[in-house]
Formats: C-alpha cells, structure tokens, sequence
C-alpha cells in the first residue's frame, strides 16, 4: 500500500527525519484564503502516481492570489488520469545541493539494498541509464533491523564525493540515512525514499516522500495506521472498479481486464475466467486470447482476471460466479477447478448454488464450461450427478468436465466453439 | 506400481547434496522421514493425505501439544529439539503456520538442521521473509516458498505439501516406475498441475515437480532449483513456469549466460501474464506489472530467456509441443495408463470419513483391548494391569505395577467427599462422588495411568460410602492385591476368601470396556472433546450408565434367584422353574435381562466367566440356569437368544450370595477403567470440540497378539 506523501512525511517526522514545515492538505482552493502561511510554499498535488513534477502537479507559489490561481487549475487537472483532489500545502526549502536515497528489497536477491545517489530530483531510473556512476547501491544481506554505522558511513562517504559537506552535515546525512533505514524496517514497507533530500545550511531536509507498506504486514502496523487515520488496506493507484469492489468486499483478488462500462464490440466473444489458482488465473488469461488468436480470428476476448484463493469456502465460489453473471458484457465462463488445496465438492456446490439461485430469481444465466479434477473429486462428481438429476433447468446451461480426459486448454476451446456455433458465428 | 526406492529419486540427491552424513543414515534406513510443523486444520489434514499418498510422517510440531499425537498414532512434539531427539533422521519438513507466527517456526526447523523446508504459509510479511531466507543461507537449508503448494516426487511416491494426486512418472517396466523425466519447477501451484497434466496427456513423466512460491520473496528461485534439478542425473528436461512481476526470470536467464556450464540440460519455459495489466496485482503478491521498471513484465521476462537460448511458450499445446521436440519425440508411458490413473481416482466412490481409535477392537464374538484378546486378559491379568493396557497400550512391568498398585492405596486412605446419598441409582452416587472429590480433581493428570490408579483408589472409598462398607478399609495391609481391597468394600467382609476376591476381579476386568459406541464411553468422549476435567469427564460416563445400559447384571440376578427359589419352593427341576419363569415374564411383556447382544452371537467373555466361576467353587444354581436359559427360552420362544455377559455376572453374584445391585458397581467400577482410557484418547489425539459420529470409528490399535505366560 503506497501512502501519500503527507502521509509519508508523517512518518519520516516521527522517525526524526528533516521535513519540511507542512500547512495543511487542502480539498479545495478557496480554503488557502484563511491559512496564515509564510510564501514561498509548494503546492503539491497528492496522487499516488510518480512524475508529478513532470506532469505539472507541483507548483512553487510566492504569494496568496497566485497560490489561489494555481489552486483553482491544479483541482481540474487529470495526472497520468487520475484527478487531482487534494493538495499539501507545504514550506518551499532552499539548498545547496540534493540528493537521492532510497531503500528496498532487491527482487533478484531478496536483500535490502540502500540505493544513493547525489544526483537528486530526478526520476532514478533515468540517472541509472545515463549516469551509472551517480548512483552507488549496498546491499544489507543480513536484514540488519538497523542501519549499521559503517554502512551508513560508506554511503555518505559516496555522496560527498560531490556534495562537499561540512563535517557536521556530513553526519547529519548519515543520520538521515539510517533514519530511513530504520524507517523501512520498522513499519514493514516495501519502498522508502527521498527524492530529493535538499542540503539547506541546516542540514538535509527530505522534501518529498515515498513510502510503499508491505500489504501482508499492515496487521502488526497498527499503530501505524492509527497514526495516519486508516483502518486496514486502502487501494493503490487506481479507484477499484465496481467489479473489483464486489469482489473486494467478498475476499476475493478480481481484476478488470476491461475499462469500466466498456463498449462491447458485436462480433466478439466475451469471455469470463473462474480459474482457481492465481497463477492459472494469468496464465488463462493468455490461453483464451491465444485460442482465440488462433481457432477464431482474434475474436475472442478476456474479460477479467480472477483468484478463489486457497481452499475458499462454498459461498465464496457461488460469489464468484454471480459477479461475472452480473456482469452484462460477458458472454461465457471458463472455469477450472484443480483441486490441489482446494476442493472440487465445494467448487461444484458453489457452482451449483449460483446456478440455482439465479435460476429461481430469474436472473441473468451465462453459459459455464470447464474441468474439475483433484481432491474430493469422487464425492464432487456424485453431488454433481445427483443435482443435474435434481434440477436439470437450472444446471442446462453448466457444461462441466469431470477428470482430465482433455487438457484445459481444449476444455477452452471446445467452450468458446459451442458459443460460437450457438450464435450461428463462423471460425 | 512399484515406486522407485527413495535412495534413487531426486529428494534424496537434494538431501545428499546438503546433508552427505543424514543420508547415509536415510540408506540405512531405507526411507526419508518427514515432519509436520503447525497441526491446525489444514496441517493436520494435508498429513494425513501426504500419508495416503506414500510420504512417511515420522512426527509433528505443534507447542504445548507434545505427547498428544495426529491421524491417532503420529506423536506430537512441542519443538523440533525434542522431536530430533527422539527421531534423528527427519530430513524434510512442512512448515504449515500462520503467518504472524510462520517466521519462528520457520527459523526453528531451518537452526534445527533439517536440509529441505517446504513452507506452505502464505503472505507471511516480507522482513520475516528475509529473516527466514538470512537463515536458511546460513545453514545452507533448501527452503522451498512459502506461498507453495509444496513439492512431489512421483517416482518415489513421495509428497511434502498439497498438491494433488495429478503427476505421472516414467515407467521402467510392466509393474515399475522409474526416475526418469522431466522436472516442472513453478512459481504458481495450479499452472503446476495444468502443466503436468498438458505433459501426462502427451506421454512426458515428471520426477520432480516443485512449486517455488507465489510471494514477493521466497526461499529459493529458478536461480537455485534449475541447476540444481539439472545436477540430478534423472533429470532429461527442466520445464520452468513462470510469470509477471520480480525477476527471477531475468536472472535466471542472465546466469545460463555467465556460467553455461551450470545448464547442461535444456530449459523451456511456459510465461503467464502477456495480457496482464499494469500497475494491478494479479493474486500472487509478487504477480504486479510495475509500470517504469526495466523488469518484469512478460517482454522482459520473455526476452532475456530467449536471449539465453531458451524456447518460451505461453500456452499449455506449446508447451508439449516445445517439450516433444526438446525429446525428439521420446515419451515415458502409454498415456492410456496415466488417463486410467485418473480415472480409479475420480470413479472410486467417495472415501468415508474416519477416525481411529487404539483402545478396543470390537467384532462379533471379539473383544481385542490393544491386541490382546479380552477372553486372555480376564483369565490371565489383575484389573491394574488392565487399566494399564487401556490407558498406555501395554502391560505395565512389575515395578509400575507396584507403584500403580501403591497409588490406589493411597487414594482409598484418604476419607471421601461428604455428601449425603439418596434413594438413587448407584451410577449418580458414583458420579456425585467424582464431581466433589477435590482430591481426585486436584491429583495431577501428566501420567494418565497414574490419574487413572488414583481414580480407581477413590472409587473404592466411595464404594465403602455408598454400600456402607468403609469400616472394612481402615486396615487393609498395603502389602496386598487390589482384589483384597475389592473384596471387603464389596462384601464388607473383613477375612478376604481369595478365590471371591479373584472373581469378583474377574467380574470388573470383564466389564472394562466395549469400544466407542457405549453410550457411557460416547458421554465421556463428547466431555473430553470439550476439554472437561477428568473426573467431570468420567463422571458424564457413569451417569450414563442406568437400568438402560449397563444395569442388565442386576435384574439378571434377580431373575435367576428367581428361578432357584421357585425350584426349591414348588419343588420341581430348575430347568421347569426357568421355564414357568419365562413363560410368566414373556406373558407379562416383560423383558429378561442379561439375554441378547446387538453384536455378539457368542459373548466373548461368556466362557471364561463360567470357567473361573468354576474354580473359585462360587458356581450354583444360578450359574446353572445361566447355561441352560438360552435352549430353555428357545423352548419357549423358538428363537435363540444368547446369554451375555450381563446375564453371567447376575448369575455369579448371585450365587455369591450377594446383593443383585452389586453386579452393577462391578459393572460400573470396571468400566471406570475404559472410560479413562477413552477420555484420555480423546484429549491427547483428537482435535478439541470436533464433530464427532461414532460410527465412523475404526480400531487402529495394535494387530492381535497373545499374552504369554
């Protein structure tokens, strides 16, 4: 979870890392009328998006009427889509010179790694590209709950190669450093970065902010979150979708594939997944526009990505089926069960259960075609028998295979033919 | 099938790669033993389908549960130090915690020098991740996850994890596998099985398949596990899966460049993710497209591993079609036969739900007590050594005895709760007793046996209350057998006739148990299972024992001097006496006790009672009649109806001239033995508050075996 960069420089503040002096977060631009500020200040937009600066979300301000002018066109501007609806009214810092430092997991090594560089305000990315020699990297193989000195050393050591600091900054920007470390591992987060951290003739002064939290660690942050007013996990970047909600709200990972209320196409084929399993759920994602690709001249198109988790309980998968048959664009649902962990007797009954359900309401039924092999498939395969027996109306749409006499990418495909051919559609 | 032995397959090269002393022993041993680490519903669960499916679980972790044990016979330790001590050769262990307490656990097993990890947890929070990983380094460890479904072996047969029961390997010959094949290493557990399936259904064996864990950070990477796959000689192909987000692709692909000779077999890989979009997280935690990072995404992915010569699919057709190739179109098996695989699998009717007991083996006609036959035991060992076999599963050795023996004594010294008795049942006596003894309630119940002795001491006070008796306990030399204490309390007579002392024994080991379905036993089992005290346990079980169950002994009495004191007064045969007697009760509706068993035709103990009656020289009338009932009640009724034990013990303590109830305290007082068993069985096996049907109980204890001597 990315917090924003009031949010972060919270945090820094409670570590003791310079930020700083911040007004207030405003919603619109009328409220700057009444703040005693001192010019010049910043106005930043709060986004969860990087590039600010670059995309014009970052204003310097020197007195109220101008402040009110940039207000007014930052709260109708759209960053990288996303709208502005909030604005950090903050101290303008002045300095020497700036720098980079940032910490996180290196995803080759698994180990923490404190990136600097005395390039700073810069997008990272781009120095590392032009100006490798700009940036030095170490690694902390032994997950050190705290900066060791030495480490800290070193790396300031780099930094003043170009920075020429006095001796008492120079240990001022260590502390900032290990701060930061600290910072990391303390509140369990997957980025923490400063970018730049301006040399004032105070010391360093970290005017941005950039901490990413560990999602599988914010039930032991709650202190944390308490200090920034939010309750548990809030979304990313982007709003969730209305899909993405429903699916939120019943513990489920969906994602959209589609934008919201997009445009169906006529001659297209809108193709629902309930994989089971995360990673069959990318990797059938693929398998549908590559079948569709290839059988049915591009034709064919995934609508969402979609994960049962491990072992989900009975009402869960039922869930899942209703939201994709609540979904207009869809035309048909791929679904495969391989019960490893997860067990096909519940899959089947939720399956089942949403069949039943909408057919009694008279809701909205999409035809369902898929596998199910693996644990508890005996007892899967009699409910199953035993129901299309019970209520043969609602089940005719549900077309499901038991065992694996054809791999799943053939279930796929014999799936999206028989909706073609009862749509008179030709290959 | 004959699976290959685990010395050939690709576990046992991993172990010996790591641990070259522990696999020495593992050949001795012939098999690799595994543990279980955290036993909540789904550790226990998947242990007992590891086992099914061939694994050996030696043992499982799971703190302040030590001495209890899983699936009934596996023991249970509180940590991995006790559980080494006592089992050397553990090489791998399923670490199957909750994530907030996953990082100890796992740092534990990983200092505790197990070679192979597979840490099943999933969304353990990363800096524990680190600190699991630091570890596991430092010991050289191969951690597999966490966030895997585990790994299998299919040559072997073996399964550390729950993945299912999907994977084929190479057939060797007509009715053997062998190692040969090719090894799937994933990121993702169900792209495992679709991958595996796509390979079976094209004739291609896997002999290791190995799912790599779907967090932000795992134990080991393609990085760690594909040379490592290649350095085993079985291996033919490696087949990686991978997808979106981190770069262990990248790296992987960047090392077969740097050092090809880590790599001399051939890599395909199938890629998930080409239409994913940026910037969402797809399930897995490490399953995001960063937008701005040079690594990642599917291009990236697919990119660098081609660069290192490496054939990328993103489909299950091209992945058999890049495999097949790979071959030279060789394949492993007669895919007919991995498709009937499956097919036993999913036509075999559903399986049964179980749960196993070690107590008692009920069969018509058998009563087997851990092995041994029940016959055996009434004739040959005291009612202590019973109890003993009851509650531990073997017969304790003289000095036990003695001190169990010490313990009983010690406990009928001390005087009895004081509590008034009514006109009641003898089983609410018993049962007011063991609900205000605060001694029984405070004796300590670490050894079972011992609570169990101490249980047995404070029955016989009681008993003295309740059958006014207590006079006769005061001086009981305590040199002596319990049968002399059993005598006086019952007969309330002080010169103990040792041969009575010896039936009335007799009388109680009978009575000792009948399995899980007694209702007294069910009473004392739903008890245990909420974890109520021992006493309150035991005591639910003795109120269950009424005129209903277990009170038959009593009105077969009664019906026997009956029988004598019509004989004697009306001066006919006691085989015309029975008769009439019958006649009168069936004309009445009335029921005769002691007649009948829902499962013995022939009661088990039937014989031996009659036996030892016999010797004792306590064998009269009423045992008489007790011979002939049955063919007298058939001239009567024309049906059989089999005497049973019940009607034995009626028929013994009445011609010792005792008081018919008598025949229920012996009843109950031997069946105090059983239900202790039970209570304890209950608390230390079985999950607390589980569903319980007991008809789903099957006998798991001991094949039957005989008492020598």
């Amino acid at each position: 979870m990315r917090l924003y960069e009031y949010e972060a420089k919270k945090v820094f503040d409670g570590m003791g890392i310079p930020v700083p002096k911040q007004y207030d977060v405003i919603h619109s631009s009328s409220e700057i009328e009444k703040m005693e500020i001192k010019f010049p200040v910043m106005l930043k937009s709060m986004v969860l998006v990087g590039g600010r600066g670059k995309a014009g979300g970052i204003k310097k301000v020197s007195g109220k009427e101008e402040a009110k002018s940039v207000l007014e066109k930052l709260f109708k501007t759209k960053i990288r889509g996303y709208p502005v609806e909030a604005v950090l009214v903050e101290e303008a810092v002045n300095g020497d010179s700036a720098c980079y430092i940032g910490i996180t997991m290196n995803p080759g090594t698994y180990n923490n790694v404190v990136i600097v560089s005395s390039s700073g305000g810069v997008d990272i990315e781009k120095v590392a590209e032009e100006k490798p020699e700009a940036i030095f990297k170490k690694e902390i193989p032994e997950n050190n709950k705290l900066l060791p000195e030495i480490t800290a050393g070193e790396l300031v050591s780099f930094l003043n190669k170009d920075l020429n600091l006095d001796a008492g900054t120079e240990k001022k920007l260590a502390d900032v450093i290990s701060k930061l470390y600290n910072t990391y591992q303390r509140f369990d987060s997957k980025i923490c970065e400063i970018n730049p951290l301006i040399i004032t003739p105070e010391g360093p002064v970290a005017a941005d902010a950039k901490i990413v939290l560990d999602d599988n660690a914010l039930f032991r942050q709650n202190e944390l979150l308490k200090i920034l007013g939010i309750s548990g996990k809030r979304h990313d970047i982007s709003e969730p979708t209305k899909n993405e909600k429903i699916a939120q709200s019943s513990n489920f990972p969906y994602v959209d594939l589609l934008p919201e209320n997009a445009m169906k196409e006529k001659d297209k084929l809108y193709v629902g997944l309930v994989p089971g399993g995360a990673g069959y759920g990318i990797l059938s994602i693929d398998e549908v526009s590559n079948i569709g690709k290839r059988y049915f001249g591009g034709r064919v198109v995934p609508v969402n990505f979609m994960d049962s988790g491990g072992d989900p309980p009975q009402e869960r998968v039922s869930k899942m089926f209703h939201l994709l048959m609540d979904y207009p664009i869809i035309d048909l649902i791929i679904t495969s069960r391989f019960g490893g962990i997860s067990s096909c007797d519940v899959f089947i009954r939720g399956l089942i259960q949403a069949m039943r359900e909408r057919h009694e309401k008279g809701l909205r039924v999409v035809p369902v075609y898929g596998r199910m092999v693996g644990t508890d498939l005996p007892s899967a395969k009699a409910f199953l028998e035993k129901a299309k027996n019970e209520t043969p109306d609602a089940l005719k749409e549900m077309s499901i295979i038991v065992g694996n006499q054809k791999i799943m990418a053939d279930v796929i495909k014999d799936g999206i033919e028989s909706a073609f051919e009862s749509r008179g559609w030709k290959r | 099938m004959k699976t290959i032995s685990p010395e050939k397959g690709m576990l046992f090269y991993i172990i010996k790669k790591i641990r070259p002393r522990l696999a020495e022993r593992i050949k001795e041993a012939g098999k690799i033993e595994t543990v279980v680490v955290g036993l909540g519903g789904q550790g226990t669960r998947h242990a007992g389908l590891m086992q099914d499916f061939g694994t050996t679980i030696t043992a499982g972790i799971a703190p302040g549960r030590g001495g209890t044990t899983i699936l009934e016979t596996i023991p249970v330790y509180d940590n991995m130090k006790e559980c080494l001590k006592e089992h050397p050769n553990i090489a791998v262990a399923s670490i199957w915690r909750h994530y907030s307490t996953a990082k100890n656990a796992a740092l534990e097993v990983i200092e505790s020098g197990i070679p192979v990890i597979v840490l099943i947890t999933e969304g353990i929070p990363l800096r524990d991740v680190r600190d699991i990983i630091v570890s596991a380094r430092k010991h050289k460890t191969l951690l597999i996850g966490g966030n895997t479904p585990g790994v299998i072996f299919p040559p072997e047969g073996i399964k550390v994890g729950m993945l299912p029961d999907v994977f084929y390997p190479e057939e060797a010959s007509s009715d053997s596998f062998g190692p040969k094949g090719v090894t799937v290493i994933s990121r993702s557990g169900a792209i495992l099985y679709h991958m595996s399936d796509a390979l079976s259904s094209a004739g291609i064996a896997q002999n290791a398949v190995i799912g790599v864990g779907g967090d932000g950070a795992t134990g080991s990477t393609f990085l760690d596990l594909v040379p490592l796959a290649m350095g085993y000689e079985n291996t033919d192909i490696v087949v990686i899966a991978g997808e979106i987000g981190g770069c262990q692709e990248e790296v992987l692909a960047n090392d077969m460049i740097q050092h090809p000779e880590k790599y001399p077999k051939p890599v395909v890989a199938i890629l998930s993710g080409a239409n994913a979009p940026e910037g969402k997280t797809m399930g897995h935690a490490g399953a995001i497209v960063t937008p701005g990072q040079e690594y990642g995404t599917f291009e990236s992915k697919k990119k660098a591993l081609e660069k290192a010569g490496i054939k990328v699919v993103n489909s299950q057709h091209g992945l058999i079609e890049a495999v097949k190739s790979k071959l030279g179109g060789k394949t492993y098996f007669e895919v007919n036969h991995y498709y009937d695989k499956m097919r036993t699998i999913w036509e075999s009717p559903p399986k049964k739900p179980v749960w196993g007991t070690l107590i008692t083996k009920v069969e018509p006609n058998n009563l087997v007590i851990s092995g041994y036959p029940l016959r055996q035991i009434i004739e040959k060992k005291g009612f202590l050594e019973t109890m003993s076999l009851l509650v531990n599963g073997e017969f304790p050795d003289e000095n036990t005895l003695d001190e169990l023996r010490k313990t009983v004594f010690h406990a009928l010294s001390i005087p009895g709760p004081n509590i008034k008795f009514g006109e009641e049942d003898i089983s609410k006596s018993i049962a007011k007793c063991l609900l205000t003894d605060e001694y029984l309630a405070r004796f300590p119940d670490v050894l079972p046996v011992k609570k169990a002795a101490f249980c047995t001491g404070r029955v016989a006070r009681y008993l003295g209350m309740i059958l006014k008796t207590e006079n006769t306990l005061g001086k009981v030399d305590e040199n002596k057998p319990f049968s002399h204490v059993l005598y006086r309390v019952i007969t309330g007579k002080k010169n103990v006739n040792e041969k009575h002392a010896r039936m009335l024994e007799a009388i109680m080991v009978a009575s000792v148990d009948h399995g899980v379905t007694p209702p007294s036993a069910q009473a004392t089992i739903i008890a245990a299972s909420t974890r109520a005290s021992y006493e309150v346990a035991v005591a639910n079980g003795v109120s269950a024992i009424t005129d209903v169950h277990g009170g038959a002994g009593a009105k077969a009495a009664v019906f026997f001097r009956e029988c004598v004191s019509k004989s004697k007064k009306e001066n006919i045969t006691l085989s015309e006496s029975t008769k009439e007697i019958i006649k009168d009760y069936v004309s009445k509706g009335r029921r005769i006790e002691g007649m009948g068993h829902r499962i013995h035709t022939m009661d088990p103990r039937r014989d031996v009672l009659w036996g030892l009656a016999d010797q004792a020289g306590v064998a009269s009338e009423c045992v008489n009649v007790s011979k002939t009932v049955s063919s007298i009640f058939k001239q009567v009724r024309g049906m059989e109806l089999p005497i049973n034990v019940d009607g034995v013990i009626g028929a013994v303590v009445a011609d010792m001239g005792l008081e018919p109830s008598i025949a229920k305290a012996l009843f109950i007082y031997g069946r105090i033995a059983g239900l202790s068993a039970h209570y304890f069985e209950e608390t230390t096996t079985q999950p607390q508050m589980r569903r319980i049907n007991f008809s789903e109980a099957v006998y798991k204890g001991k094949e039957e075996r005989k008492i020598h001597g």
